[in-house]
């Protein structure tokens, strides 16, 4: 998990000058897969458009759900709801799930205490919860923040509490020699040093939310992109399937970019400390 | 003040019976302004009795005192230089020699002067806003000694603060200490197994045993400095050729000789 984070970071700010390179070989990787994808379907037709859209099918699909609308909104309103959920539900996993993880990274009763707990609720999938969720609170938005908060909370507590337990020892005495006032403590010195987890657990946090958003509105919703994939499952549309499909990796795409963003800014230090380590 | 007392200390790490037993019997007093050094062979316990000074380990036997207070809990009024330089790489230069002070609710205007003093002091003052990782080993260290001595604590105390440096550095840091302890001189204890720098810089040194580590025998440098005016030579070099300087180096690396062979035995 660390050295993904070492990647990411000296990906997007440390070899700044690599990027538009970097860029421009993406952009050619994508377009030959167009390439391909319309040789596939459309040129050959080696693949029938029943198993998969072509390009001109899937444009069709995506005006289709821009305008009239598709599964009872159009893709705005989806969108809209889908984004709106995973923000939600990602925010209220993070605020509560940071807090704990550095409880349980400070304090070794604390982690005695909600250990085990932890321990038993782990190995159960998010998707899990799902069928609870939906008894609990229904088709709407509560059932689904619940989802997600159960499955980006676990990361983002994990990763906390790792990322406390992995500050030097003598930085920490350093502060106690200080004499630090509890607030000041955790303020500048457990989240600061914390951080470098905290944002890996940030981001492990954001994938699962989305994830559990998809799938929660497969089971049952009455807006979203989940909705509009099971209503093109039902009405074998693939070309509405490939158009859901993408919008979810676009704004998982978009999603990692604003969290990387904060990350950059928040990491400063620690990417050129990185870089001057070599 | 800072006058540092071991009485009859003993530390034993894990229970008691069976545990480690890391030092025996210390009775050392350090007086105010003194420059005290510690050597001894690896594992005979120094750091531990330095940190026990700072508060972060108690004592199983014994009182560790400063002033006559038992010490329970570490504090800015002993303040340590960490072998590790212990920096905040988070924080700027500046900051990381400001939060002691702001811990201390020392009014903003006076600490922007005791900063500018320190960075002025140790040659810091155009780094002042760097982060730690970009300077050199021995630049983060001198930010860890202004972060020390900016809080003018009684007590200062340096726990192999120049192990991690290589030699060159390790030289100009030695004759940067010697000035600064000449100028502004505190209550220090020096842990070191670097014999040389023991008797450059201290007033006395303690030689201690192998584990149980115990006090085996204290010499006085001053008296030999004064007598010889070692002070009078600026660089560390003349100082070590000087006749009275190589007899008590080789006093102190006989006497850590047997313990080493003891260990073997």
């Amino acid at each position: 998990m660390k050295y993904e984070s070492v990647y990411i970071i000296t990906d997007s700010l440390g070899r700044r000058g690599r990027v538009p390179r970097r860029m421009s070989i993406g952009l050619a990787t994508i377009l030959i897969v167009c390439v391909l994808w319309l040789a596939m379907t459309t040129l050959f037709g080696i693949v029938p458009s029943g198993r998969f859209p072509s390009p001109a099918e899937t444009w069709s699909a995506l005006v289709h759900v821009s305008g009239r609308g598709y599964g009872g909104g159009d893709l705005t309103l989806h969108v809209y709801n889908s984004l709106r959920l995973v923000v939600m539900g990602f925010l209220f996993a993070i605020a509560t799930g940071v807090p704990l993880g550095l409880l349980m990274g400070w304090s070794r009763k604390a982690e005695a205490f909600i250990n085990p707990i932890f321990l038993i609720i782990r190995p159960i999938p998010p998707l899990a919860w799902i069928p609870l969720a939906i008894l609990w609170l229904g088709l709407g938005d509560a059932a689904k923040i619940m989802v997600i908060w159960f499955s980006a909370f676990v990361p983002s507590v994990i990763n906390t509490f790792a990322g406390v337990r992995n500050i030097d020892r003598p930085v920490l005495e350093a502060a106690y020699m200080l004499g630090m006032p509890k607030f000041r403590f955790v303020t500048e010195v457990l989240v600061p040093g914390a951080s470098p987890m905290i944002f890996t657990g940030l981001r492990l946090s954001l994938q699962a939310s989305w994830t559990t958003l998809v799938a929660a509105e497969l089971v049952g919703a009455f807006y979203g992109i989940g909705r509009v994939l099971n209503v093109a499952q039902q009405d074998l549309y693939p070309g509405m399937i490939l158009v859901g499909m993408i919008a979810v990796a676009i704004l998982g795409w978009g999603t990692t970019r604003v969290l990387g963003m904060a990350e950059a800014r928040a990491l400063r230090w620690n990417t050129a400390a990185l870089a001057a380590k070599g | 003040m800072g006058v540092i007392r071991f009485q009859n200390v003993g530390k034993i790490f894990g229970p008691r019976g069976s545990g480690f037993e890391a030092l025996k019997d210390i009775n050392l007093e350090i007086g105010d302004k003194e420059f005290v050094a510690i050597v001894g062979p690896s594992g005979c316990g120094k750091t531990t009795c330095l940190r026990m000074v700072a508060g972060f380990e108690n004592a199983t036997d014994g009182v560790v005192s400063v002033d006559g207070t038992p010490i329970k809990r570490p504090g800015p009024d002993r303040a340590v230089v960490f072998q590790q330089f212990a920096l905040f790489p988070w924080k700027s230069v500046y900051d990381n020699i400001d939060l002691g002070l702001r811990n201390l609710n020392v009014s903003s205007s006076e600490r922007a002067q005791r900063i500018d003093a320190i960075l002025n002091l140790m040659n810091l003052t155009q780094y002042a806003k760097h982060f730690p990782h970009q300077l050199s080993g021995g630049m983060q260290q001198r930010v860890a000694i202004a972060r020390a001595y900016v809080l003018d604590p009684d007590v200062l105390l340096m726990d192999e603060p120049f192990g991690a440096l290589d030699a060159q550095t390790r030289v100009v840091m030695q004759e940067e200490l010697v000035r600064l302890a000449r100028k502004n001189p505190r209550t220090v204890l020096f842990i070191t197994h670097a014999v040389e720098e023991a008797v450059y810089l201290a007033d006395r040194v303690a030689i201690m045993t192998r584990a149980p580590g115990r006090i085996k025998e204290v010499l006085d440098v001053a008296s030999v400095r004064n007598a010889e005016d070692w002070d009078s030579h600026e660089k560390i070099e003349d100082v070590m050729d000087l006749e009275s300087f190589v007899h008590l180096r080789t006093h102190i690396w006989r006497s850590l000789r047997e313990e080493k062979a003891a260990q073997h035995a």
